[in-house]
């Protein structure tokens, strides 16, 4: 599937660990898509399907997310360099709901909740992991 | 420093990297860029020019340490060499230098593949994690938390820094409670698999 140029969403972006991995990620899993890998360009959506929706509610928070399964692709934007990377969904997250209101922000302009998580491998193609949360346009 | 300042460094530093992997020149010891101020690289963001060759990711264990490159077991197996050079961003706990990297530590790094398959690395984070964890237990200097199906202690450093219901960041960590939620960011300690807590953020 091509990683296409439509706006779907924004908002912040987290980072987690999944797959084989090392450290406390080590137990992390395959994720709800069963294939989540921390080295690959994959990501968590809140709505996944029904019981990732249940877990996340992004909707307490005013975010109608649309619904998109494993094996949807979407394209990554940071919202001030402008660095891309296309991810495959591979898991459920991040739990928007825990979340409402947090805001990340570059050059004076803001994106409020998290909506998306990244893989390692994904979130440092466009940012650093340190920062742990970035300001991002996501396409399909 | 600016955001111009930061994305021009960026760009210098992997275009630098390229050039290196392209012409398979060596790396170590080269100063063209003079010092490494470690705070303003991680500050800077992944350059656009589209001269410069697409990143790659590699993530596993240091086995070994050969001069400036880290021997690196991947997690789904397989082998890479990190070639870490003088414009090579590191983070371990806080952005430092490369004298505090292990053999035996976790990695992420991002860099350039050279022409041998070494990955000049212009970014590594050592032993990073971003822990998604409910807190159990709270002491003076540490948090004991949830992971998963796992315990895991977090030694909380004196910088560190709490984010509590989506607000702005704070050196007050005395609203952390028992039972909350929280988004563990720090560094994994291999020698116990205990973790070292640089920001906290709890939620709603």
């Amino acid at each position: 599937m091509a990683c296409g140029s439509t706006s779907l969403w924004a908002g912040e972006t987290s980072w987690f660990c999944c797959g084989n991995a090392w450290g406390p990620c080590s137990s992390a899993g395959g994720g709800a898509c069963g294939n989540c890998q921390s080295s690959a360009h994959h990501g968590a959506w809140p709505n996944a399907s029904q019981a990732c929706w249940n877990i996340t509610r992004p909707d307490l928070c005013g975010e109608n997310i649309p619904r998109r399964g494993c094996g949807a692709v979407m394209k990554v934007k940071h919202q001030c360099s402008g660095a891309t990377v296309c991810i495959t969904i591979t898991d459920c997250g991040p739990r928007t709901k825990d979340w409402c209101g947090e805001a990340t922000c570059c050059n004076g302009t803001c994106r409020t909740n998290r909506v998306l998580d990244l893989t390692p491998a994904a979130f440092s193609a466009i940012g650093n992991l340190s920062s742990g949360k970035l300001p991002v346009y996501i396409y399909e | 420093m600016t955001v111009r300042h930061d994305r021009a460094d960026g760009m210098r530093r992997r275009r630098f990297l390229t050039t290196a992997a392209l012409g398979g020149a060596t790396i170590v010891g080269a100063t063209a860029l003079g010092g490494l101020d470690a705070e303003a690289a991680f500050a800077a963001e992944p350059s656009l020019d589209p001269a410069i060759a697409k990143s790659t990711f590699v993530e596993g264990r240091i086995t070994g340490i050969t001069g400036s490159v880290l021997e690196v077991a991947g997690s789904q197996g397989g082998h890479s060499r990190v070639q870490m050079t003088n414009v090579t961003s590191v983070w371990k706990v806080r952005a430092t230098t490369a004298e505090v990297i292990e053999v035996g530590d976790g990695l992420y790094a991002r860099g350039v593949k050279m022409p041998d398959g070494t990955v000049a690395a212009d970014a590594v984070w050592v032993n990073i994690v971003n822990l998604d964890t409910q807190i159990r237990g709270i002491a003076k200097n540490r948090l004991h938390l949830a992971h998963g199906q796992h315990e895991l202690v977090g030694h909380v450093a004196p910088d560190a820094s709490a984010s509590y219901a989506g607000r702005a960041l704070t050196s007050d960590l005395s609203r952390l409670r028992i039972g909350q939620s929280a988004q563990v960011l720090g560094a994994w300690r291999p020698s116990d698999n205990s973790v070292d807590v640089v920001r906290i953020s709890v939620g709603h």
